[in-house]
């Protein structure tokens, strides 16, 4: 058995957070490679360096033995390594014999214009490999996902004409979007192209990693933390180290003493968005932080979204405090009382090239006017600074631009829109505390559980199990758009993390 | 001062300095230009210019663009011109509020066909310039004297032209409302991120539909008192104040992209556009120069003032 490729001692930073740790992995010609981990485990950047997409600060990339440096995606195609994209890279408008070559030479091409004919029979034999039947010339947009994900296959494998030796062939969660039988259809082509390539595949799926893998490889804060044998997997092991740091320790936590309100302010039931989420039902009362937790693409925000009036098209039941919710756009939930902090805090939370001051009183900053849409910014400033004091918000002034304050301190401000009015009764946060260091990620929680105790609703889609289990009262665990856990009591009897990384792969 | 400081500096005040050199060039050449007698004069002539370029500046502090307010300055002084006779004084109050919800019309069709705004107003500028055109058989319009409202708007009481009170008295209005009111913070804000404003909870629809019934509104105005110093108008009569109309909003200091501006700054460069348009005059330069130093002006404008990284990718 020959090493196909390797890589040896990769790091890699983003600004303040390490991405990959001294990674090492190796890949023997002819082998699947099952890599699995939770949410910022590091599986993406990994893939992405090997895809030449991303640069390792430290660490050597070894094909067939010998360094190389893969500074593009172009790179990595000379030397046989193609990935599968996630996010599908074909181009809808065009037909399937045009994406398969966008990206090579030009070789079907008489002086810039294309030879039909040529570039019907050379498409064929690259869909002939994935055994997709379909005529060169359909356009993309009228595929299945299924069908696409082949196109996509036979886009990397179309390699093998191009470059001499063994290819490596990267699946980042290619099955996200597919159906049970089109998942059938794309292993048998992965184990039908081992006979002269290697293949990583990505997932999230426990069952499919050992189904199609060869060997599994676990990743964990950024770090290889085992790689074993498919003949000698031990499940349990795998989700105990999956868990890496989120551990909770056990001793030291403070369980919180929820008083819950005795009607719910939120009842869902049957709550279904075609494509994302299925069959939802949950209750959340007044003083209750309700946990969610799942990998990404479960559905957790999808939920928060659907009853923010951010879904497009939704079936099912909505009650808020016992009566029907009807909503179809934020502004609506906002006047019931309903407010969201999205997990996108640059795009979608703060208000660019905007004071501290307009970011916090954009929401309610009427509810403190004079009456008659008219606002009263010196009554606002003595409030907005009473919220900057006590969340602990590091910023010059009020006046200061939110560009120039750090995640945390931008956090909070987003936050505070929403605890700066009196109307509000149900908060829900979608992955609040994602980007932040641990000092202001303990910061926000004190916040939050300050809110619950003074009896606000409050639904958080968490990023790590020590969040929930800190945190929630109760928690559900997403997968695949539906509930696959309900935990209750969780402050009293915390469920094990291995239990819910269970429920979540 | 730091590189920042300095560019914070000028685009705050870029439009004044701006504004002072011109106006010291100008001068220079032609000296008479600074007696009362002619400023006054300019700042009648630009009345309409000069309110259209308050209303204009609040779809684009929203980050939005509206081509239509010069088709509908002329089709509201066409319509006005045709209405007067019957309902006298009255007429122009018709003009200006039809307008209004015509342009509300037009902001809240933006986000229910979610198509980009400068294609909603490119639609907007041909169906009025057509009515207009119908409505008149490319004929002129004439209106007799002796109505109030007309006769009103074409004097002078404080000894400046009337309808520049107008324009001072609207400036001010807007100005107010866009610092003292929520909807004037909803505007900044939408201008600077329209999806975080959105998810705040507030009503996109009604924030663009305020803004464009304020630019058609305007533009209406300007219609009424271009027929109030004319007595008559066509089809056409401002079809040509859509390009100063966007220098001044621009020159100004409002941001293509949103977010920052306001009228008064917008105010300071429409008398930027009015001393462009004397300096070509003086210059000996034919008229049609105008447009070619109004087309400079707008791109060298743009290109200083645009957010790129709000926009993405330029297109």
């Amino acid at each position: 058995m020959t090493t196909a490729f390797s890589l040896e001692g990769i790091s890699k930073r983003f600004g303040e957070v390490t991405a990959l740790d001294n990674v090492s992995l190796s890949l023997v010609e002819g082998e699947v490679l099952g890599l699995i981990g939770q949410n910022g485990s590091g599986k993406s950047t990994i893939m992405k360096v090997m895809a030449g997409l991303h640069r390792p600060d430290s660490g050597l990339i070894k094909v067939g033995g010998r360094v190389v440096q893969l500074r593009s995606p172009l790179e990595a195609a000379s030397a046989g390594i193609g990935m599968v994209h996630q996010e599908q890279s074909l181009i809808t408008s065009l037909t399937v014999a045009e994406n398969l070559f966008l990206d090579k030479p030009a070789t079907s091409t008489r002086m810039g214009v294309y030879k039909w004919g040529d570039l019907r029979d050379r498409a064929k034999h690259q869909l002939d490999k994935v055994e997709l039947d379909i005529d060169p010339f359909t356009p993309v947009s009228e595929l299945s996902f299924g069908q696409r994900q082949m196109v996509e296959l036979a886009k990397v494998l179309s390699l093998e004409e191009l470059v001499q030796g063994h290819l490596v062939i990267l699946f980042d969660e290619p099955t996200a979007v597919l159906n049970p039988p089109e998942i059938d259809a794309l292993f048998s082509q992965i184990r039908r192209i081992k006979h002269r390539s290697s293949v990583v595949f990505v997932s999230h799926r426990m069952d499919e990693i050992l189904t199609i893998s060869d060997r599994v490889y676990v990743m964990s804060d950024g770090r290889n933390v085992a790689t074993r044998d498919k003949a000698n997997v031990n499940v349990d092991e795998l989700y105990e180290l999956m868990v890496g740091k989120q551990r909770v320790n056990r001793q030291d936590r403070k369980p919180r003493e929820a008083h819950l309100g005795d009607q719910p302010a939120l009842t869902l039931k049957n709550v279904t968005v075609p494509g994302e989420i299925e069959g939802i039902s949950l209750t959340l009362a007044p003083g209750e932080i309700l946990g969610l937790i799942g990998v990404q693409g479960s559905g957790a925000e999808t939920i928060l979204r659907t009853i923010f009036g951010m879904a497009d098209e939704w079936t099912g039941n909505i009650e808020y405090f016992g009566k029907p919710l009807t909503i179809d756009s934020p502004a609506e939930a906002v006047h019931k009382g309903i407010g969201y902090l999205p997990a996108e805090r640059k795009t979608e939370g703060m208000i660019r090239n905007t004071s501290v001051s307009e970011n916090v009183a954009i929401t309610y900053g009427w509810q403190h006017g004079r009456g008659g849409g008219m606002i009263s910014r010196a009554k606002e400033r003595g409030l907005i600074e009473g919220w900057v004091k006590k969340l602990a918000i590091k910023t010059p002034s009020i006046s200061h631009r939110i560009d120039n304050l750090s995640g945390g301190n931008q956090q909070k401000v987003v936050l505070s829109k929403w605890l700066f009015g009196k109307t509000l009764k149900v908060l829900m946060l979608d992955h609040p505390t994602r980007g932040l260091d641990p000092g202001a990620r303990s910061d926000l929680f004190a916040v939050i559980r300050e809110l619950a105790d003074q009896g606000l609703a409050i639904l958080l889609v968490a990023d790590t199990l020590d969040e929930v289990l800190n945190m929630a009262d109760s928690i559900i665990v997403m997968k695949d758009g539906r509930v696959s856990a309900r935990i209750e009591g969780v402050q009293a009897a915390p469920p094990s993390e291995e239990e819910l990384v269970k429920a979540m792969v | 001062m730091t590189k920042d400081n300095i560019l914070r500096f000028l685009r705050r005040n870029g439009a004044l300095l701006v504004l002072l050199v011109i106006l010291t060039a100008v001068s220079t050449a032609a000296p008479g230009i600074l007696r009362w007698r002619a400023i006054n004069g300019l700042l009648k002539d630009n009345a309409p210019m000069l309110v259209m370029i308050v209303g204009a500046t609040l779809p684009i502090l929203l980050g939005c663009l509206d081509l239509s307010i010069a088709a509908m300055a002329s089709l509201a002084a066409v319509v006005a011109a045709m209405l007067a006779p019957t309902l006298g004084s009255f007429s122009a109050v018709v003009v200006v509020a039809g307008a209004s919800v015509i342009g509300a019309v037009q902001g809240y069709l933006i986000g229910r066909l979610q198509v980009p705004s400068f294609v909603i107003s490119l639609g907007a500028l041909g169906i009025f310039k057509g009515v207009a055109m119908y409505l008149t058989g490319a004929a002129m319009v004439g209106i007799q004297p002796g109505i109030w409202v007309y006769d009103l708007l074409g004097g002078r009481v404080f000894g400046m032209s009337n309808s520049f009170v107008l324009v001072l008295i609207v400036a001010g209005l807007f100005a107010a409302m866009l610092k003292f009111t929520n909807l004037g913070r909803n505007i900044y804000a939408f201008g600077a991120n329209e999806i975080a404003v959105y998810i705040s909870g507030v009503r996109r629809d009604w924030v663009r539909s305020f803004a464009f019934a304020a630019s058609a509104g305007c533009a209406a105005l300007g219609g009424v008192m271009m027929i109030s110093q004319t007595m008559f108008a066509s089809a056409t009569v401002a079809g040509s104040l859509l390009l100063p109309t966007l220098v001044g909003v621009i020159v100004g200091g409002t941001a293509i992209s949103g977010g920052v501006g306001g009228v008064l700054s917008s105010l300071i460069g429409g008398l930027i556009a009015i001393l462009i348009r004397v300096g070509v005059t003086i210059s000996g330069l034919p008229p049609e120069s105008q447009d070619v130093a109004f087309g400079i002006t707008i791109l060298i404008a743009v290109a200083l003032t645009t957010d790129r990284a709000k926009i993405g990718l330029v297109k």
